[in-house]
């Protein structure tokens, strides 16, 4: 910057709280939900304001004072039969129409299939930005330098997010308002869930627009739910393409790493009392192993295209942690390595480092904990 | 049927990406198209096999770099795109997802413009009482140039001549024609737009659901958007998208009329066009493939400046940071640490400590290291101890 610019502070008056569009399902707000309502929260303490909830639905009950109880300070909410099924049209009108009457600084998304339908239709509507899939909400200063001047946009949100040309990007909305964001599960710890705490619950009445229920919904069915449970669990220990091959170089047959993985967990589980799951690298889930069909499937992947997860243990194995890998799992609190090669990158973000032979390391590790 | 591929030229190295301030340089970089886009070019095609028309691609970016990705989109993977437009301009250059969406939805809608100006236009010299031979003359004329389906007018071997053809033969009456040109006319606004589910470089998802929003705005009347679609049918005469698509732990089954946007899941696998629909797809389809990729830039888009590229974009990406590091690190078999709780001591006049049990001493003097060792209050971290440090600190976690 040079010093002979002259500065210029820049405010965007008019706009404020931080709302979270809750997403909700069997007449539960979802965790994800409560991850960005604690992230919101975070946010709006910074720069003194409200964190607000918003619920769309119809027969919502009770479920409209869950944000509340998971630290939101207000909820406004639109219950209306129309709105039984989401749908990106009724919803967006819905929405907008909030956001443009009530003028809220920032609006928080999960980055789920609703946060990345009508997070992006609202952001165009009520023309402003949107930064997808952020892992962090920054509230800081952005620093324009134009040949006018230098600007500097006041306390603005820094969303930080996973971008491979700059390894960690932050993305800003400083001329418009609402911030927008859908915020990706398993980056902000829920806060406790406290029913006595209180807030203001007020009612929107929706305002549709013609052409919003062009669309019908003809069949809604629940998927079977995953046996895997990688977000819930406290301990994951994650196989790479490294199963393949020992130390020497000599081809294994990765059902046994499986196996050994599988008894360490199953271990775990049993001795601590602690959820423990088997996860994978992406590169493992598309080499797309005959061998493994079955026991490594695409809902075990962690990573930029699969899962975020913050487990308190992390064991990669054979994993040499590829950027796309890290940003799945940096945020674990126990980050254990296990690679034959000391150069991989895994080790850079490890808390706990084993460098050998993962067919030793699985062994050795079961007697061990056995005898503990 | 007209059938819209959104696509874009994505780097095809991640580790050699080329930025300034934030933004990619496309035109310094090797390009590729996007892996997502793929499965959502196999889903459009599927959708224009059953029901005739065309597929037409449209990508932004800079026109030297992209032309000669979506030339080879012409082949790809049955029958490939029919037709090819990049929108390039300088002034678009720094797009987010905003401006990109508003810039494509101008896209689709001079394809749009195009095509009925071409039907209008036929339709104008018919109810004008123009003779015969001139609307045969024109309507040859606009065959040749793909905007005219073999319905009107046709020199593809093994299909009936098209109702102008035999309109100037005597075979057919104008009130023909004219029922042929508006049931045209009328499919032309029941287009679908195919996008992927999010591009290798920005990886957002959000360029499909905003370029419906933003057409939506510039055609005058709301275009719905289906996400994350696992399945879907489209009929161009009854004008409906039926189509499933994931949301959360549920699939929705939506009917949808057209026009309508869909990105696709990486899962979707398009069905076999069955053959009772073979008749009419060759009837609505055109004359074939136009290979020359038509370059269009903002002022033929007639865009408002103030609305593309980095202009037009309400998010600006900051400089980049660095994923910090861990704290400490501890290598088995290599890292040393203390084997007990020791208290704060002086050494060579320096204050330590206190250290936990498993503290790391690699840090610390060699003299110490050697005086701690001497005393038994060091060693070299085993899997035990990483066991137990590990997974004793998920029973103090668990129990909150």
């Amino acid at each position: 910057m040079s010093s002979s610019q002259q500065s210029i502070e820049v405010r965007i008056e008019g706009y404020r709280d931080v709302w979270v569009y809750c997403e909700h399902e069997d007449g539960k707000l979802t965790r994800p939900t409560t991850e960005v309502i604690a992230g919101a929260r975070k946010v709006a303490d910074k720069v003194g304001m409200d964190v607000v909830g918003v619920l769309i639905g119809y027969n919502l009950g009770d479920l409209v004072k869950e944000p509340i109880y998971y630290g939101a300070d207000k909820v406004i909410y639109c219950d209306d039969p129309r709105l039984k099924d989401y749908q990106v049209l009724p919803y967006t009108t819905v929405l907008s129409d909030m956001v443009m009457r009530l003028k809220p600084w920032a609006l928080l998304f999960v980055t789920s299939e609703i946060g990345k339908d009508l997070g992006p239709r609202v952001a165009y509507r009520t023309n402003t930005g949107l930064a997808a899939d952020v892992i962090d909400l920054i509230v800081e200063d952005f620093v324009m330098n134009l040949p006018t001047g230098r600007y500097v946009y006041k306390d603005c949100i820094a969303q930080v997010r996973p971008d491979f040309a700059t390894r960690i990007a932050k993305i800003f909305t400083p001329k418009h308002r609402p911030q927008i964001s859908s915020v990706r599960p398993g980056n902000f710890t829920p806060l406790p869930r406290d029913e006595t705490r209180k807030g203001e619950i007020v009612r929107w009445e929706p305002r549709f627009e013609e052409d919003d229920f062009q669309v019908e919904v003809i069949e809604t069915r629940k998927v079977p739910k995953s046996e895997v449970k990688l977000e819930e669990a406290k301990v994951v220990i994650s196989l790479g393409l490294g199963i393949l091959r020992d130390a020497s170089g000599r081809p294994r047959d990765p059902r046994e790493a499986f196996r050994l993985a599988k008894e360490l967990a199953d271990l775990i589980r049993e001795k601590f009392g602690v959820e423990t799951e088997i996860g994978a690298s992406r590169a493992l889930i598309y080499a797309g192993l005959k061998e493994l069909e079955g026991l490594i499937t695409k809902e075990r992947q962690v990573g930029q295209t699969g899962k975020t997860i913050a487990p308190e243990v992390y064991i990669a194995l054979g994993i040499s942690g590829a950027l796309q890998h890290r940003v799945g799992m940096q945020r674990s609190k126990r980050i254990v390595a296990v690679n034959v090669d000391p150069n991989a990158p895994i080790f850079q973000i490890a808390h706990y480092g084993y460098v050998g032979d993962l067919y030793e390391f699985l062994p050795k590790a079961i007697e061990l904990l056995r005898s503990m | 049927m007209l059938v819209f591929l959104l696509t874009k030229a994505v780097p095809a190295r991640t580790t050699r990406v080329v930025t300034v301030g934030g933004v990619l340089r496309r035109e310094e970089m090797d390009l590729v198209i996007n892996p997502l886009d793929f499965k959502a070019l196999q889903a459009a095609d599927y959708a224009k096999r059953y029901n005739g028309g065309k597929l037409v691609a449209i990508s932004m970016g800079p026109d030297f770099k992209v032309k000669p990705l979506l030339s080879e989109l012409y082949s790809h993977p049955i029958e490939g795109v029919d037709e090819a437009v990049v929108l390039s301009d300088r002034r678009m250059a720094g797009a987010d997802t905003w401006a990109t969406a508003y810039t494509l939805s101008l896209g689709i809608k001079k394809v749009l413009d195009v095509n009925k100006a071409a039907v209008d236009e036929v339709l104008e010299l018919v109810e004008s009482g123009a003779p015969p031979e001139k609307v045969l003359e024109r309507a040859r004329e606009l065959y040749h140039s793909n905007l005219l389906p073999n319905l009107i007018y046709t020199e593809k071997p093994g299909l009936p001549q098209g109702v102008v053809q035999r309109y100037a033969r005597g075979n057919a009456r104008a009130e023909e024609v004219r029922e042929a040109l508006e049931r045209v006319r009328k499919e032309l606004d029941r287009f679908l737009i195919v996008a992927g589910l999010k591009t290798s470089d920005g990886e957002t998802g959000s360029t499909g659901p905003q370029t419906a929003e933003a057409l939506s705005g510039v055609l005058g009347k709301k275009i719905p958007d289906i996400t994350h679609v696992t399945d879907f049918e489209v009929d161009v005469e009854s004008g409906t998208l039926i189509a499933e698509r994931k949301l959360g732990s549920y699939v929705q089954k939506l009917r949808a009329p057209l026009p309508c946007a869909i990105t696709i899941m990486p899962e979707h696998r398009p069905g076999v066009v069955p053959v009772v629909r073979r008749k009419r797809a060759a009837l609505f389809s055109y004359r074939g493939k136009v290979r020359e990729v038509r370059v269009w830039n903002a002022d033929d888009l007639g865009a408002d400046p103030s609305k593309i590229g980095l202009a037009g974009s309400p998010t600006i990406v900051g400089p980049g940071i660095d994923i910090g590091g861990p704290p400490v690190q501890k290598f088995v078999g290599r890292t040393k640490v203390f084997t007990q709780r020791v208290e704060a001591f002086e050494f060579n006049g320096q204050r330590y400590g206190p250290f936990e049990r498993f503290a790391k001493a690699d840090d610390l003097p060699e003299e110490l290291v050697r005086e701690l060792e001497a005393k038994g209050l060091l060693k070299t971290f085993d899997l035990r101890d990483l066991l137990e440090e590990v997974l004793g600190g998920v029973v103090v976690a668990a129990k909150h």
